[in-house]
């Protein structure tokens, strides 16, 4: 066994952070929605709480943006240029998760501080974060001050427009976190990734080659 | 003793006459002068008394008693008339030749005076009593002035002594000029009478001089505003009713009064009475014709002058803070024209006129509730203040077309023309489902109104108000205000079951449809209702499926994954002991 420093503190930082947001925002969005069948705060209180982690989130993402392009480490979210190696990597992942795991094949990618993701993490996180967050914060932040913001919101189509998208996302969100945090639990052992994302440091295993 | 010496000596009876004659013709012409002038002096009185002639040989018997005062004659009403003439006074009219019965025909000296044919009152008997002027003077006479046939010919005419006097008669050309200001006018208006319009309608001509007399325009003369009228002239006019006498007096106000004149031109009122809507008011349905007051007089409980037409909204109005504050002689508290303006009345719940009025009065209150209320200004422009301020009021969303370029209303000449219809055309567009307006109506209106080609860009926006204009006065101290988000953020709430798509007259008005609730959480509300959305209360449905869908998926897969592999865990174990047999071989 060694081990590898995956995981900076400004990264751990962020995600932990990020991870906390996601499940206050989650509970106080249901709550705020859902208010006739949830009653686990008032609605002032879940709304108030939806904005400040809100402001949380905007605040993380743009110390996560500054981080990765500073560094360069923004890299590690790009997937292959090539298109046929970027599919052959989907494929290949893509067989491992729905076969070769089953049958005790080793993950056919090696996460490195340099090539932490996997082709599908790299499609999917890129996704998730240079769409679907910005799109998300920005249309909660748009719906969080819908007087102030009256002219975007006509622009881009009305507040009825906006919530979908928020609620859209925020659906797509929950449904993407249930899956993350079970890939999580698929390294050597189910704690190894989540403790590297605690101690920065993943254990992994050594092979003869 | 002359005849005796006559008889006995004729020579000299001669001498007596020769002697006497001169003597007694001296004497004649001496004294026929003063013969003259005693008996020209005799006949004057005579000539004159047969000028004016004695009353009437029974004016004596009269006078007995009439030249006597402080006698009275009682009606049966109780009401008493002194029975006193003035024998002078009397000789000295126009019917100083008359006797008393040429005029009192049926008094009888046998029964007179006495209880028979007493009458009911001092008016029945002037009535009757004027019925013996007409014995003279024929309605040719008195059709000679038309204002003057028209005033006696009528039923109810007052009798002739209201004008002339009784005994001491005069023509009213000889004693009216010399009456000064609108007493010209009063003398004939102060009295009891009426004139009747077209349509039947009785129309009062009495004025109160009291009243007029405690009116602010009581420095003004009858003419400043019946200008037609003066001492030369008095048209007779004639009017439909008397609800179009009043518009057409109305008139006269703006006058002196332009600056109110224009502000009701934009009223509702106004447009109201110019479409032909005779009910709304003029200025003399609030002011009064005769007896306008103070302004503050209109600014009371028991003055103002709306509950007149408005009395259910006042009745609610006298039991919210606003009318018991007034109640309680807080003069500052509002009252109708406050918010609504007395004279530039406009529809309530379009503009944000009433919305300022509440702010001109709550001084501050935009701050105090930013201080509690997450995002205040947005909940202040799409709530009505009666929304949260009359907590028993029944709430509803009024939908409402603006233009998007310009913020302004989309009136509903501005849809007819967009649509092509009339307005039976764009009422039976907005009613053609007895439920009420459906998800699918409401897109096809505003993709209709914003086809290509279109200038406008149309679109709905929505307002929470009070459902019932009356409730909205049912104002109750702060402390009563709803305050709980949850009144409204909650899916099911009883605000968002009434909705009403309101298209705006031209004029201001609001012409309200009824929409079926469900349409504000409907797919295609996205698309029609774009700018209307209500956290919790109007969230799309369909999109809470595709959630639950999305989250049981995005669940589903992880349980999926682990369950095979739990399964699959026999043939990994196995390839674990192979290789670990294979390792302890090497």
């Amino acid at each position: 066994m060694k081990k590898i420093y995956l995981n900076a503190l400004p990264v751990r930082i962020w995600h932990w952070v990020n991870a906390a947001s996601f499940l206050v925002l989650i509970v106080t969005g249901l709550q705020i929605r859902y208010r006739e069948i949830l009653g686990l705060m008032k609605f002032r209180d879940a709304v108030d709480t939806h904005n400040f982690f809100g402001f949380v989130l905007i605040g993380n993402f743009f110390l996560w943006l500054a981080y990765y392009i500073f560094t360069g480490k923004i890299k590690i979210y790009i997937p292959p240029l090539s298109l046929k190696k970027f599919v052959t990597g989907c494929i290949r992942q893509a067989k491992y998760y729905g076969y070769g795991i089953f049958l005790g094949e080793e993950n056919p990618h090696h996460s490195t501080p340099e090539n932490k993701f996997n082709p599908m993490q790299q499609i999917a996180y890129l996704a998730i974060m240079v769409v679907l967050i910005p799109l998300q914060l920005g249309t909660g932040l748009l719906l969080w001050d819908i007087k102030a913001f009256s002219g975007w919101i006509n622009m881009l189509g009305g507040v009825k427009i906006m919530d979908t998208i928020h609620v859209f996302i925020f659906l797509f969100l929950t449904s993407f976190l249930f899956v993350h945090v079970y890939l999580a639990t698929l390294g050597h052992t189910a704690m190894a990734h989540i403790k590297s994302m605690i101690t920065g440091y993943e254990e992994i295993e050594e092979h003869a080659h | 003793m002359f005849e005796t010496n006559l008889e006995k000596d004729p020579e000299k009876g001669t001498l007596g006459l020769v002697l006497l004659g001169p003597i007694f013709g001296m004497l004649y012409i001496f004294f026929l002068p003063i013969i003259g002038i005693m008996t020209l002096l005799l006949a004057i009185p005579e000539y004159a008394s047969a000028k004016k002639a004695p009353i009437i040989e029974n004016a004596e018997i009269c006078m007995g008693c009439h030249s006597m005062k402080g006698v009275d004659k009682v009606f049966k009403n109780k009401e008493k008339v002194s029975v006193f003439v003035n024998a002078d006074d009397f000789k000295d009219t126009v019917h100083g030749f008359l006797s008393c019965d040429s005029c009192h025909t049926k008094i009888s000296l046998e029964t007179h005076p006495g209880t028979a044919n007493v009458f009911a009152s001092r008016s029945a008997f002037a009535l009757d009593a004027a019925k013996s002027c007409r014995m003279c003077h024929s309605d040719e006479q008195l059709k000679a002035k038309p204002h003057h046939a028209a005033m006696t010919n009528r039923p109810n005419a007052p009798p002739c002594t209201e004008c002339h006097g009784s005994h001491t008669v005069k023509r009213a050309s000889v004693w009216k000029p010399t009456l000064a200001g609108n007493q010209y006018c009063l003398t004939c208006h102060s009295k009891n009478f009426s004139k009747t319009e077209r349509n039947g309608d009785k129309l009062s001509l009495h004025i109160d001089p009291s009243l007029l007399s405690s009116s602010v325009h009581n420095k003004h003369a009858c003419n400043d505003c019946h200008t037609e009228y003066s001492r030369a002239s008095h048209p007779v006019k004639s009017f439909g009713s008397n609800r179009e006498h009043s518009i057409a007096i109305s008139e006269a106000c703006g006058k002196c009064h332009a600056d109110k004149k224009k502000a009701v031109s934009e009223s509702i009122h106004h447009t109201m009475i110019s479409e032909g809507n005779l009910k709304a008011p003029v200025c003399a349905d609030c002011h009064g014709f005769h007896t306008v007051g103070p302004k503050a007089t209109y600014e009371t409980l028991s003055g103002v002058p709306c509950k007149k037409c408005h009395d259910e909204i006042f009745k609610v109005y006298s039991k919210s803070v606003h009318g018991l504050a007034k109640a309680n002689g807080e003069h500052k508290a509002p009252i109708c024209s406050s918010c609504h303006f007395a004279h530039d009345v406009t529809v309530a719940n379009l503009t944000d006129k009433i919305k300022n009025a509440c702010l001109g009065c709550h001084k501050g209150v935009e701050a105090v509730h930013e201080k509690w209320l997450p995002n205040s200004g947005l909940h202040l422009s799409v709530v009505a203040c009666a929304a949260c301020h009359s907590p028993n009021s029944g709430r509803g969303i009024s939908l409402r077309l603006y233009d998007q370029n310009t913020g302004k209303p989309f009136t509903e000449e501005q849809i007819m023309k967009l649509l092509g219809t009339g307005y039976q055309g764009l009422s039976e567009k907005m009613s053609a489902h007895g439920e009420g307006i459906n998800s699918e109506d409401l897109w096809s209106i505003v993709s209709q109104l914003n086809k290509k080609g279109a200038e406008a860009k149309v679109t709905f926006l929505g307002r929470m108000q009070v459902s019932d204009g009356s409730e909205s006065h049912m104002l109750a101290l702060k402390k009563n205000a709803v305050r709980e988000c949850e009144s409204c953020h909650t899916s099911g709430s009883n605000f968002f079951k009434t909705v009403t798509v309101a298209i705006v007259k031209a004029d201001g008005r609001l012409k309200e449809y009824k929409v079926q609730p469900e349409v504000l959480g409907s797919m295609m509300s996205l698309a029609s209702l774009k700018q209307f959305y209500v956290l919790g209360s109007t969230r799309l449905k369909i999109l809470d499926w595709i959630g639950i869908m999305m989250v049981f998926g995005g669940a589903s897969l992880p349980i999926v994954h682990l369950t095979l592999r739990i399964l699959t865990s026999p043939i990994r174990e196995a390839k674990r002991l192979n290789k670990m047999r294979r390792g302890d071989k090497r």
